[in-house]
C-alpha cells in the first residue's frame, strides 16, 4: 500500500514542480494608447498581449527589433520598463444568444449594468471571411419595413448594403427601423409556430458614436420590444481608438456565430467613416506610412475584411451587414465612401436636400440601388412595385423640368401627378416599420388608382388611414398575403373589395 | 523615423554583424568594433553605439540562462538547467545564478525573452488573479 501512496506522492511532486513557460518584453515607450515593446521574439501578429495591471494589447507591427501594441483598457497605471508577455491567443469576444439584450464594449464585457454575461463560446475577433465554395446567393428578403427600400432597393439576407448620406439625413434612423422590423418579425413568426420559420438576431455596432446617441438607440429599440432581439456593441467617442478599431470585428464575430449555427443575423456598422477614422489614428500613431488623406495603405482592405464576413452559407445561416457612411456636402466620391461603395452589393443614398423637403426617408431613388436585385423580393412586391422605381427616376427628372414654369403636356402632367403621390405614399414616421403585406396592400392599391382623385397633400393621411382600415378591419387577408407571398386572383378581387369598401367610407 | 536614426540602425546591425563568430558574439571582435567607432567616429556615435549594445545585450542574454532562487541552489542543479536549455534551444547556454527572496520557495529561469516560472509567488500571483 505504501508503495502506490509513494507513487501518487511521486506524481503529485511532477506536477507540483511543473514550470509555466512564457515569452516576455519590456514597454519602451508608451503613448497615445500605443506601446512600442521590446523582447516578445514569439509574439504573432494579431495576438494579445497581456500588460501588468490586467490591461490587454494587440501586437500590429512585428518589427525587426520591436513590436507595436495598442492597449485597450487603462493605460494610466503603465510606465516604461514594465514587464508584459505574451498570451498564445489571439483576441476572442463571447458569442452566442446570452448575449441578445445586452449592450457590451469591443471585448464582449457588459457595460449596460445588468450583471455578467454567461456565455460558454468565444470566436476569435479576426476571422478569414467565408471562402466561395461555402457561399450561396441571396436570394432570401429581409425586410427593412421601410417601403420605398423594400420596393424599389430590396436587400437580401447574406447581402451587404451601404447606407450613405450627410449627417442629420435619417441613416441610423433606417437601420434601427430595419431592427425594429425584425423583432416585429420574429415576433409574429415565433407565436405562429411555423417551422419553417426563421428569425433574424440584429447586432447595432455603435463606434464613436456620442454616448447620449447610443442610450438614445438603446431606449427606442426597448420601447419597441427589440432589444432582446438586439446585441449592442458599444465602442463610443470616449473610449480609445483600438476600441473603435475593434468593435465592428468584434461585432462581426458575434454575427457569425448566429450564421454558423443556422440562424440569421443582421450587423449595422454605426459608422465605417469614424472606424476608419479611429485606424487612422491608430496606424498615424505606429508610424505607419501613409497616403490618401492620411489614411494608410490598407484601409480599403480594414473594410474589405470586415464586409466580406457578412455572407449566406450554403446549408447554414447568414449574416447581412448594413454598413454607414457619413459623407461631407454630399460627396460620394471621397476616398472612404468610394472605397465602400465599391465592396458593398448597392448602397442606399439619403439626400438632405429631400430630407429638408420633408421626404423622409430622404432616399434618392436615383444613386440608390441593390445589386441583388428582385431576387431577394416576394413575388407579392414584384407584382405592384416593378415599375415603381423607373416611374420615380421619370418625376425627378420630369420635376425638374417643371420647375422651369414650361407649358406641359397633358401625359407630362399626369407623370408628374403620379410621381407626386408616389412620393407622398413613400413618406413614413421613423420608428414606425410596415409590414411587407401592409405595403404590398397600399401600393396595390396605389397601382389600381384608388389615390388618383385624392388631393396630394391629404395622400400621407389617406394612406395611413388604408393601413389602419386593412390592419383593424382585414388582418385574414394581410394574413393570407404574407402566407401566399404573391397576388393572385382571388386576393385581388379580395384586396379590390376592401379598397371599395375603404374608400367608400373615406372623407378628405 | 528620420534618416539618421535608419542610418544608425543600419549601421548598428551591420558592426553587430562583425561582432559574431559562429553565431555567438566575440569579445575580440566587439573591442574591434569599438576600436574601430573611436577612430572613425561615424554621425551619430552615440546613437550607434547604443543601437549596438542593446544588440548585443539581447544576443547575450539569448545564450545565459538566468536562474533566479528564493534559497540556496546547488551547482548540479544550474549544470542541469545550463544542459537542459542548450538541448532545448540548441545552442550553447550557460548558466548564473541570481538569490530573489521575493520569489518566496522555487525558480525562476530567464533565457532571452523566455521565462520558466516555478515559483511560489508566479503561482499565488496566479490564484490572486483567479479569483
Amino acid at each position: 500500500m505504501s508503495t502506490v501512496l509513494e507513487q501518487i506522492e511521486q506524481q503529485i511532486a511532477k506536477l507540483s514542480t511543473k514550470s509555466v513557460k512564457k515569452n516576455t518584453g519590456t514597454i519602451r515607450a508608451i503613448a497615445d494608447g500605443v506601446a512600442k515593446l521590446d523582447g516578445l521574439s514569439d509574439v504573432m501578429y494579431n495576438e494579445m498581449v497581456q500588460f501588468p495591471g490586467g490591461a490587454i494589447g494587440i501586437a500590429l507591427n512585428l518589427e525587426e527589433d520591436e513590436v507595436g501594441c495598442v492597449i485597450l483598457g487603462d493605460i494610466s497605471g503603465l510606465k516604461e520598463g514594465d514587464e508584459v508577455q505574451t498570451t498564445g491567443r489571439l483576441l476572442s469576444v463571447p458569442v452566442g444568444k446570452a448575449l441578445l439584450g445586452r449592450a457590451v464594449d469591443a471585448l464582449g464585457q457588459p457595460v449596460d449594468g445588468k450583471g455578467p454575461i454567461d456565455s460558454k463560446e468565444f470566436y476569435p475577433v479576426e476571422k478569414i471571411a467565408p471562402g466561395i465554395i461555402v457561399r450561396k446567393s441571396v436570394s432570401q428578403p429581409l425586410f427593412t419595413g421601410i417601403t420605398a427600400i423594400d420596393s424599389m432597393i430590396p436587400i437580401g439576407r447574406g447581402q451587404r448594403e451601404l447606407i450613405i448620406g450627410d449627417r442629420g439625413t435619417g441613416k441610423t434612423t433606417i437601420t434601427i427601423d430595419t431592427i425594429i422590423n425584425q423583432a416585429r418579425i420574429n415576433r409574429t413568426g415565433l407565436a405562429s409556430g411555423d417551422k419553417n420559420f426563421r428569425p433574424v438576431y440584429s447586432i447595432y455596432v455603435a463606434i464613436g458614436q456620442k454616448n447620449s446617441n447610443i442610450v438614445r438607440t438603446m431606449t427606442a429599440l426597448e420601447a419597441a420590444g427589440a432589444l432582446e432581439y438586439t446585441i449592442i456593441v458599444a465602442a463610443p467617442a470616449a473610449d480609445n481608438p483600438a476600441n473603435q478599431y475593434l468593435a465592428p470585428y468584434s461585432g462581426a464575430a458575434m454575427g457569425e456565430w448566429f450564421m454558423e449555427n443556422g440562424m440569421d443575423a443582421l450587423i449595422v456598422y454605426d459608422d465605417l467613416s469614424k472606424h476608419a477614422v479611429a485606424y487612422r489614428q491608430i496606424s498615424l500613431i505606429l508610424k505607419r506610412p501613409s497616403g490618401r488623406e492620411a489614411f494608410p495603405g490598407d484601409v480599403f482592405y480594414l473594410h474589405s475584411r470586415l464586409l466580406e464576413r457578412a455572407a449566406r452559407l450554403d446549408g447554414k445561416g447568414s449574416l447581412t451587414a448594413l454598413p454607414i457612411i457619413e459623407t461631407l456636402a454630399g460627396d460620394l466620391s471621397a476616398y472612404i465612401p468610394t472605397n465602400v461603395i465599391s465592396i458593398t452589393d448597392g448602397q442606399i443614398f439619403l439626400e438632405t436636400d429631400l430630407f429638408n423637403q420633408g421626404i423622409r426617408p430622404a432616399v434618392s431613388v436615383g444613386l440608390s440601388v441593390s445589386r441583388v436585385g428582385s431576387s431577394a423580393q416576394i413575388k407579392a412586391t414584384k407584382q405592384v412595385a416593378g415599375k415603381l422605381k423607373g416611374e420615380l427616376a421619370q418625376y425627378r427628372e420630369l420635376a425638374a423640368f417643371a420647375q422651369f414654369g414650361a407649358d406641359l403636356d397633358a401625359k407630362t402632367k399626369a407623370q408628374l401627378d403620379r410621381g407626386g403621390r408616389i412620393v407622398e405614399l413613400f413618406k413614413q414616421p421613423q420608428l414606425n416599420p410596415i409590414s411587407i403585406e401592409l405595403q404590398a396592400s397600399f401600393l396595390w392599391a396605389m397601382q389600381k388608382n384608388y389615390f388618383d382623385d385624392i388631393d396630394v397633400k391629404k395622400i400621407v393621411v389617406a394612406a395611413a388611414k388604408l393601413r389602419e382600415f386593412l390592419t383593424t378591419r382585414k388582418q385574414p387577408l394581410l394574413d393570407k398575403i404574407r402566407t401566399k407571398a404573391a397576388l393572385d386572383a382571388e386576393l385581388e378581387a379580395e384586396l379590390k373589395t376592401a379598397c371599395d369598401e375603404w374608400k367608400a367610407g373615406y372623407k378628405s | 523615423m528620420s534618416a539618421a536614426t535608419k542610418q544608425a540602425k543600419t549601421l548598428a546591425r551591420q558592426l553587430f554583424n562583425l561582432s559574431l563568430v559562429d553565431g555567438a558574439v566575440s569579445a575580440e571582435r566587439v573591442q574591434g568594433v569599438l576600436a574601430y567607432v573611436e577612430k572613425s567616429s561615424p554621425p551619430n556615435a552615440l546613437l550607434v553605439l547604443r543601437l549596438y549594445h542593446h544588440l548585443v545585450s539581447v544576443e547575450l542574454a539569448r545564450r545565459i540562462a538566468l536562474v533566479e532562487h528564493a534559497g540556496s541552489i546547488e551547482p548540479t542543479v544550474l549544470k542541469a538547467i545550463a544542459a537542459a536549455m542548450t538541448q532545448h534551444y540548441g545552442r550553447a547556454i550557460t548558466s548564473t545564478a541570481k538569490p530573489n527572496p521575493s520569489l518566496i520557495a522555487g525558480l525562476r529561469v530567464r533565457v532571452g525573452d523566455d521565462v520558466y516560472e516555478s515559483s511560489a509567488a508566479s503561482r499565488l500571483q496566479a490564484l490572486s488573479s483567479a479569483c
